[in-house]
């Protein structure tokens, strides 16, 4: 009970608070619904209780604000309830509908005893400003500005943004450093929270520093993870969504949660549900490099290969069809070759025989032809022959009268002749009587011999010499005495 | 090695694949094109494995950033 002191009626503390009670106890006996932002669930692990901080914003400004408990079964019941239809449990930042009791205790004051939550009106509440954002990102045509950007063939520097502690950060980059191919990664860690309401400011600051140095980079990763589904509806605000969709470079997020995708996600160039699968992304750019590259060299070592063999084949069927060609065009000549010969020889044993038989023809007729014309030429001649010997014999008769004629004239003839020959023999006769020498040297004349000799010139004989004289009666002997010459009268 | 940086000798590279696959390199070209397609592969696979980037150019470059606040 209050006392009275100094003309002040002083009441104890508790006296307050139970006089509070009492009154709110009095007047709120009821359960209502409320809607409100739960800023933060106050879930404390151990007991399995949370003490939610509830508040009303206007313009951005705290207007309302109220504690708030949800006993341990009640929490387990809602939190299923959220999982069942918004595939995430209760968190911070989201507003709610409850059914709530106001209570007072006296050692911890106001605060709304929670024993239920519609989890359709939050879905429906976090869905719409999701939504919202996508919609302006939309009609303000940048929605899909950061996939429009080019990502390098190799996405090989990487600007990380995440937590140097966390399990999302080591998980990626273990996944790159330690990639069994060799790739090699450069990236640089920009440190900012990605849990909570600072979560925009800071990342912001952080893409910042990275444009003022994104000539050293390829790609932004935003990784966050072992943060569970907690406080991601930072990912779905309208001003992060769109720095990262107008940031010059491509980026990649890899936020690790199992619930929808938020705008964040939505519109960064790539998107990988976890911050393994995120760098499993990179190494798979790389592969799609380095497997063409692989099998370029494949392809070329086979292809050339190939060509060259085949040129090589070609080039052995040319030569085989060439020798066939070349073979069948000898064979045909040679072919053509006999039967030519065949048909020459045939032909010509044809026009032999037709020759012969012409000949053997010409040869019966000659002969025929001869043996008329001998005919015809004997009985001619034998025609001649008998008018020769007939124009003989006439001849011959006329040639016998003439000789008979003729004899007789020279019979007649003759004995004239002779009577005159021998007459004129006669006178012959009795001169050459007169000149023989017995009558010469009968007349006187003798002829004189020089050894046997007749001398005619007076030179033959010299004197001593024996000559020899003949006269008509004999012989003189003389021997010469001298020789004189007879002088001309 | 060459002037060519890797995007260009990765697309070079497509070429003259694509070209023997086509056909269309006769067996007088087959050397020269083999040649240029092996150091295109080098310089590929170089990449794969390298990067040149420093991170205390990097670091001093945001120092910089930062004291200028002007900058965006």
């Amino acid at each position: 009970m209050s006392q009275i002191e100094n003309n002040k009626t002083i009441f104890s503390l508790l006296e307050v608070t139970t006089s509070i009670q009492k009154t709110i106890n009095e007047r709120y006996k009821s359960f209502f619904w409320v809607k409100a932002e739960m800023n933060k669930l106050n879930l404390y692990k151990q007991s399995g209780h949370c003490y939610p901080e509830l508040v009303e914003k206007k313009n951005g400004k705290v207007v309302a604000q109220v504690k708030a408990v949800l006993w341990k079964d009640d929490f387990n019941r809602i939190n299923n309830n959220f999982k069942h239809t918004l595939k995430e449990s209760l968190k911070d930042g989201i507003k709610i509908l409850f059914q709530a009791r106001i209570t007072f205790d006296p050692a911890h004051g106001l605060s709304l005893w929670i024993t239920d939550i519609d989890p359709s009106y939050t879905l429906g509440d976090l869905e719409r400003e999701k939504q919202e954002t996508i919609n302006r990102l939309k009609e303000e045509g940048i929605f899909y500005r950061n996939k429009t950007l080019k990502l390098p063939l190799l996405p090989q520097r990487i600007a990380i943004i995440s937590v140097e502690t966390s399990k999302g950060y080591a998980d990626f980059i273990r996944v790159i450093d330690t990639n069994s191919w060799n790739y090699k990664f450069f990236y640089h860690l920009f440190p900012s929270l990605l849990q909570g309401d600072k979560v925009v400011q800071s990342i912001s600051e952080q893409l910042k520093k990275i444009k003022s140095v994104r000539h050293h980079f390829d790609v932004v990763a935003i990784i966050r993870g072992g943060g569970g589904d907690v406080g991601l509806s930072c990912y779905n605000d309208y001003k992060l969504a769109k720095e990262i969709a107008l940031f010059p470079m491509p980026v990649i997020t890899g936020i690790g949660h199992a619930t929808n995708e938020t705008v964040t996600e939505m519109i960064s160039f790539s998107n990988a549900i976890t911050p393994t699968k995120l760098a499993e992304y990179l190494l798979q750019t790389f592969h799609n490099f380095s497997v063409p590259v692989q099998e370029a060299e494949k392809k070329l070592i086979d292809k050339s290969r190939r060509l060259l063999s085949e040129e090589s084949t070609k080039f052995q069927s040319e030569v085989k069809l060439f020798r066939s060609m070349t073979e069948n065009i000898l064979s045909s000549n040679r072919n053509d070759l006999k039967s030519t010969t065949r048909s020459l020889l045939q032909h010509a044993q044809y026009l032999f025989k037709n020759e012969k038989e012409y000949l053997r023809s010409a040869r019966v007729n000659i002969i025929r032809g001869t043996n008329t014309i001998c005919n015809i030429a004997k009985q001619e001649i034998q025609n001649f022959a008998k008018a020769v010997r007939k124009d003989s014999y006439s001849q011959l008769n006329k040639f016998n009268l003439i000789v008979f004629q003729l004899r007789e004239k020279l019979i007649s003839r003759s004995g004239m002749q002779l009577k005159n020959s021998s007459l004129e023999l006669n006178n012959i006769e009795k001169n050459i009587a007169n000149m023989s020498p017995a009558n010469v040297l009968k007349r006187g004349y003798s002829i004189t011999r020089l050894n046997g000799r007749l001398v005619t010139s007076l030179s033959q004989v010299k004197s001593d010499d024996v000559i020899e004289t003949t006269i008509s009666e004999g012989n003189i002997i003389s021997i010469v005495k001298s020789t004189n010459k007879t002088t001309d009268q | 090695m060459s002037d060519v940086n890797y995007t260009e000798a990765f697309e070079e590279l497509q070429r003259i694949v694509s070209e023997i696959e086509q056909g269309e390199i006769s067996v007088d070209e087959l050397s020269e094109k083999v040649k240029r397609a092996a150091l295109l592969i080098k310089i590929c696979k170089s990449k794969l494995a390298t990067t040149e980037e420093d991170v205390n150019k990097i670091l001093k470059e945001l120092d910089n950033v930062s004291i200028d606040p002007n900058e965006d």
